[in-house]
């Protein structure tokens, strides 16, 4: 099975992440597509925010990227490997290993301590114990929330939280950062600090795809935008620049 | 019309509301299955109780039974004393002097049994109103009204105008069949006028009592017969204790014989009754379980959808309307179960109860008609109740909390169960899934109990297998004696095999090199002193304790003077283990000491021993069959064919395998029927709970997939959350089983009115009962499979979509 093999190196030789080739998901038969024919790449290390209104299938974009479904047509390609005709389980034996995901709410399970929230994807791919801890307690200092390692999500802030998704989403060392809304449900100053810790991950050499729509926001920190407007990709600028 | 419009309207508008019926079909047919199983049983276990004993009590309150049938020797008492006996105190009502005589007799050439008959002048009286159901009355010479139902024409048994040859009298008189009479407690079996009678006892035995395959029972001639009604006579000791007043109250010697009305009140107590038992423990398990799976049904619909419950109640629905709409979830899926039930639970009840309908001799039985309406309503009304706990607490929830509490378990619950989890070196998707119970206490605990009921009968249908096999095999023996030696039913039409071919055929069995026993079984009806009416003895040529017997106390006759006997024995005669009895075979009288007491199910006493213990038994009349024991690696067929070449066709004596009882295959099928029916409604049980549980977390299960957790992993944490359960169930349920299977052997023991060997209940060795506790994991996994497959196959995308 191809899946199996380690990306790295196709990623290294082409630098792509990214690479969609006329994606299209359409949810209901007959009825409009949520993404229509998008074609898209993303280089490594880049930032790309992801702006568009409500609906306008940004979420369903994120979703291809990370595996977490199929399109309808097309082809997605992540560092170098199509993953649109994998298996269930070769699908999330490659999200474990090659995407993190950060979610407007969180999505933290909420009868696991912040400690094993960090662990557990680490832990469904089968890493080492003493690795994963020492991942999980590095991670955990870099989000600032080592004191809440014992604590439940339930009791922590709505940024506390978001960064616990933060270093979840990292735990496994992911080529691809992804992050839907991360700020959507933060008040403005604490959706500014989890602003600045994506962006130092990204100084840091951290790809990072950004679905938003503040635009303030997109402006600040990514190279590149791009703008989905029903489905569709209108418009692609780098650093407020048309492409 | 204007309310009815607005009912509608309204029901319309819950029914979207709440989901309705058809978005659950799975629940829907979970629901529809348990009570269809549950109803099912509880008809058929409605149907056994009815027809246990009742139509014997029916019969004998209006036909006025005699509770004893007392035989008095006509020479020592006289007809002022025996009149004066009406009216001792105790007796509320009496019959006779009836004269009786004890003949042997043919029909149609063949030998039709030793007859007792007695003298009445017509069918009716205070006491033992006869019912005749064909023909009339004797009302002249040589007229004869036989007991029981006349056979079928063509049949070779007794009909209308057939001809009854008394063979044990001189000149061999002859008296025609002009009638059939039903005697509920059976005091004669046939009757004859009152002048009939006397010429009968008057004439002079055949010279040779040749022909007669039972014994000539002495004083039985020249007897009369008084039948009585007594204010106490529940128990053979209370009926004892009335026939010593009537015995005291005549010169000493005059009873010959009491016939209690408890011995037929015992034989009328058919199959169905014996399995009652275990039926009403399998009716019991399906009615908690369908009372805890609708509930659960109800409950989990009710949590999962509290928001919608909140904003409907926001928008103007009323606590009333919420509790119909949740009971209206349940209602078509119970109602079409609980129909659906009655019809099996009627055809289940068919065959059982059809094989007992021989035994009460008062024709066909069939359900009654209050089982086929009580079996559904009830179960209805507890699916109601069951339903409405949930329902009415949905109806109490104002809206605000309805919205907040959302669909999400209290926070806090199974914190710790997770902590221990994640330090346990347990895969972790196993960890999770082995911790995820305790967010949800009470829905883990119906899975639990449903798991546990559903282990409980599997458990429990083995073991009863078990036992009932091990009493089938102390009564047909086919495991010690896979051969039997009987008369060859398409040999020669004579009486008996002659003592030569008897010789011959033993010649046979000797020159089979798988022979390892055999052994010769010799039956007759003997008198033993203290037991009126005749005992059934078996009497064995040689060494019979191979055979294996069900001993349940004492041992098996190891030395001359010794005899066993069945339980019913010692409760008619009131004796014990150690006490000596008096036994006349008819033609010699011994004393013998009874060492033991087996197993022989029956109201009807029996008595076993060696032919040396018990004189006159030994004869080619009363020989009945051998048992034949093989030596290891001799295959039971492979044998009877042998022996049956050489013995060549039309041999009086042909090898058979042992007849197993009908009773016993019955009564298996319908075991491992409840038993599967219960622990399909168990796993159903476990489908649903995991159902509810998978759909409440599907956002949760959505994170775990987008955070790397693959179908297999997924799969194992789903069937992790009923594993833990299963596991206590499988520790509760198998000492449960094992209670419940010795209280119901004993149960069907006490039907039967025999005590049981301890071994019939002693089927648990504990690795066997490891091994059957394990039901608990296999009802669990089974359940839990299909849910968390289509989990695990779910796309996560969807899932996480449902915020
Ligand atoms: N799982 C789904 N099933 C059906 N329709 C969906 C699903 N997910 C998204 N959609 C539809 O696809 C369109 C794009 O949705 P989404 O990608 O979530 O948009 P955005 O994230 O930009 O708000 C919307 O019309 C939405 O209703
Ligand atoms: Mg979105």
């Amino acid at each position: 099975m191809r899946e199996r093999g380690r990306f790295g190196a196709e990623m290294t030789m082409s630098g792509e992440v990214i690479r969609l080739d006329g994606v299209t998901k359409n949810y209901q038969a007959g009825g409009p597509p949520a993404l229509d024919n998008v074609h898209l790449r993303v280089t490594a290390g880049d930032v790309l925010a992801v702006m568009g209104p409500s609906g306008s299938g940004k979420s369903t974009l994120l979703n291809l990227v990370a595996g977490l479904d199929r399109p309808t047509a097309g082809q997605v390609a992540i560092a170098g490997r199509r993953i649109d005709k994998l298996s269930e389980t070769a699908l999330a034996r490659f999200r474990a290993r090659h995407v993190g995901i950060i979610f407007q709410f969180f999505n933290l399970l909420d009868d696991l301590t912040v400690e094993d929230n960090v662990l557990l994807p680490a832990q469904l791919a089968g890493a080492s114990r003493r690795q994963a801890r020492a991942r999980a307690d590095e991670l955990l200092e870099r989000m600032g929330i080592t004191q809440y390692r014992n604590a439940y999500p339930a009791r922590m802030s709505g940024g506390q939280r978001q960064r616990v998704a933060i270093a979840r989403a990292l735990v496994n060392s992911p080529e691809l950062l992804l992050a839907d809304e991360p700020t959507g449900a933060l008040d403005t100053a604490t959706g500014q600090q989890i602003a600045g810790l994506l962006r130092e991950l990204n100084a840091d050499g951290q790809t990072l795809v950004l679905v938003t729509h503040d635009r303030s926001l997109a402006q600040r920190f990514a190279a590149r935008t791009v703008e989905l407007v029903d489905g569709q990709l209108m418009s692609d600028t780098a650093a407020g620049v048309p492409a | 019309m204007n309310r009815l419009t607005s009912a509608r309207r309204w029901l319309a508008a819950i029914r979207t509301a709440t989901g309705g019926v058809r978005r659950h079909k799975l629940q829907a047919v979970v629901i529809g299955a348990v009570l269809l199983i549950a109803t099912a049983s509880a008809t058929l276990g409605f149907a056994l109780l009815s027809a246990s004993n009742a139509p014997f009590q029916h019969a004998f309150t209006a036909q006025r039974g005699a509770h004893a049938a007392v035989g008095v020797d006509a020479a020592k008492a006289s007809p002022a004393q025996l009149a004066a006996t009406t009216h001792l105190p105790g007796v509320t009502a009496a019959a006779g002097p009836f004269g009786t005589d004890t003949v042997a007799t043919a029909l149609g050439g063949q030998l039709f049994g030793q007859l007792t008959l007695s003298g009445r002048a017509n069918p009716g009286g205070p006491v033992d109103d006869l019912v005749l159901s064909a023909g009339h009355w004797a009302s002249g010479p040589g007229q004869l009204v036989l007991d029981g139902q006349s056979a079928p024409p063509g049949s070779g048994g007794p009909v209308l105008g057939a001809t009854v040859t008394v063979t044990s009298l001189r000149g061999q008189p002859k008296l025609t069949i002009v009638g059939f009479a039903n005697s509920v407690t059976s005091t004669a079996d046939g009757w004859v006028t009152p002048s009939e009678i006397t010429q009968l006892q008057a004439t002079a035995p055949a010279a040779n009592g040749q022909g007669t395959r039972h014994a000539q029972v002495p004083g039985a001639q020249a007897s009369t017969q008084m039948l009585y009604r007594f204010t106490k006579a529940a128990s053979f000791s209370q009926v004892r204790a009335d026939v010593a007043t009537v015995s005291r109250a005549l010169p000493s010697g005059a009873v010959t014989g009491t016939v209690s009305w408890l011995s037929a009140a015992n034989e009328s107590t058919g199959n169905g009754s014996i399995m009652e038992p275990f039926v009403v423990a399998f009716a019991l398990i399906g009615l908690i379980m369908a009372v805890l799976i609708v509930g659960n049904v109800v409950s989990g619909a009710v949590v999962a959808s509290y928001q919608r419950i909140g904003v409907l109640k926001s928008l103007g629905l009323t606590p009333g309307q919420v509790v119909v709409a949740y009971l209206g979830r349940v209602g078509w899926p119970a109602l079409a179960g609980a129909l659906f039930g009655v019809v099996a639970g009627n055809l289940l009840a068919l065959p059982v109860l059809n094989d007992s309908a021989g035994a009460y001799g008062v024709g066909r039985q069939s359900v009654p008609w209050w089982a086929s309406v009580a079996a559904p309503l009830g179960m209805l009304a507890l699916t109601g109740l069951a339903a409405a706990g949930p329902a009415i607490r949905a109806g109490r929830l104002s809206a605000v909390q309805a919205i907040a509490a959302g669909r999400a378990p209290r926070a806090g619950r199974g914190y710790a169960a997770h902590r221990l989890a994640a330090r346990l070196r347990l895969p972790r998707p196993l960890g999770l899934g082995l911790a995820a119970p305790f967010a949800r206490p009470a829905r883990t605990l119906v899975g639990l109990a449903a798991i546990c009921f559903g282990a409980t009968a599997v458990i429990f249908a083995v073991g009863l297998s078990s036992s009932l096999g091990r009493a089938e095999q102390a009564q047909n023996h086919s495991a010690s004696a896979p051969v039997v030696m009987q008369q060859n039913v398409n040999g020669p039409q004579q009486q008996f095999p002659s003592a030569a071919q008897d010789a011959a055929m033993v010649a046979v069995l000797r020159a089979q090199p798988g022979t390892a026993h055999y052994v010769a079984e010799y039956d007759n009806q003997v008198k033993v002193t203290g037991l009126a009416g005749n005992v059934f003895a078996r009497v064995y040529g040689g060494d019979a304790a191979w055979i294996g017997f069900g001993q349940i106390a004492g041992h098996w006759p190891d030395g001359p003077g010794q005899i066993d006997v069945n339980t019913a024995f010692l409760t008619q005669s009131g004796l014990a283990i150690g006490s000596p009895v008096t036994v006349n075979t008819g033609t010699a009288q011994v004393t013998a000491r009874i060492a033991g007491e087996v197993f022989d199910p029956g109201g009807h006493p029996d008595l076993f021993g060696s032919a040396g213990t018990l004189p006159g038994m030994a004869t080619t009349e009363n020989l009945s069959q051998y048992y034949v024991g093989l030596k290891p690696g001799t295959t039971a067929s492979a044998y009877r064919e042998a022996v049956n070449r050489a013995l060549g066709t039309g041999n009086a004596w042909q090898a058979y395998p042992p007849q197993g009882g009908n009773f016993y295959s019955i009564a298996s099928e319908l075991i491992g029927l409840l038993s599967l029916m219960v622990a399909v409604a168990a796993g159903l049980g476990v489908l649903n709970t995991v159902l509810m549980t998978t759909r409440d977390r599907v956002h949760d299960l959505g994170v775990y997939k987008a955070l790397g957790m693959r179908p297999r992993q997924l799969l194992v944490m789903v069937l992790g959350w009923v594993a833990g359960p299963a596991v206590i169930a499988g520790a509760i349920a198998a000492p449960a089983a094992v209670a419940l299977n010795s209280a119901t052997v004993r149960a069907m023991a006490g039907t039967a009115h025999t005590a049981i060997p301890a071994s019939f209940t002693a089927v648990f060795p504990p690795s066997r009962l490891a091994l059957l506790a394990l039901a608990a994991l296999v009802i669990a996994v089974a359940g839990a499979f299909l849910p968390a497959s289509w989990a695990a196959r779910a796309r996560p995308a969807t899932a996480l979509r449902t915020e």
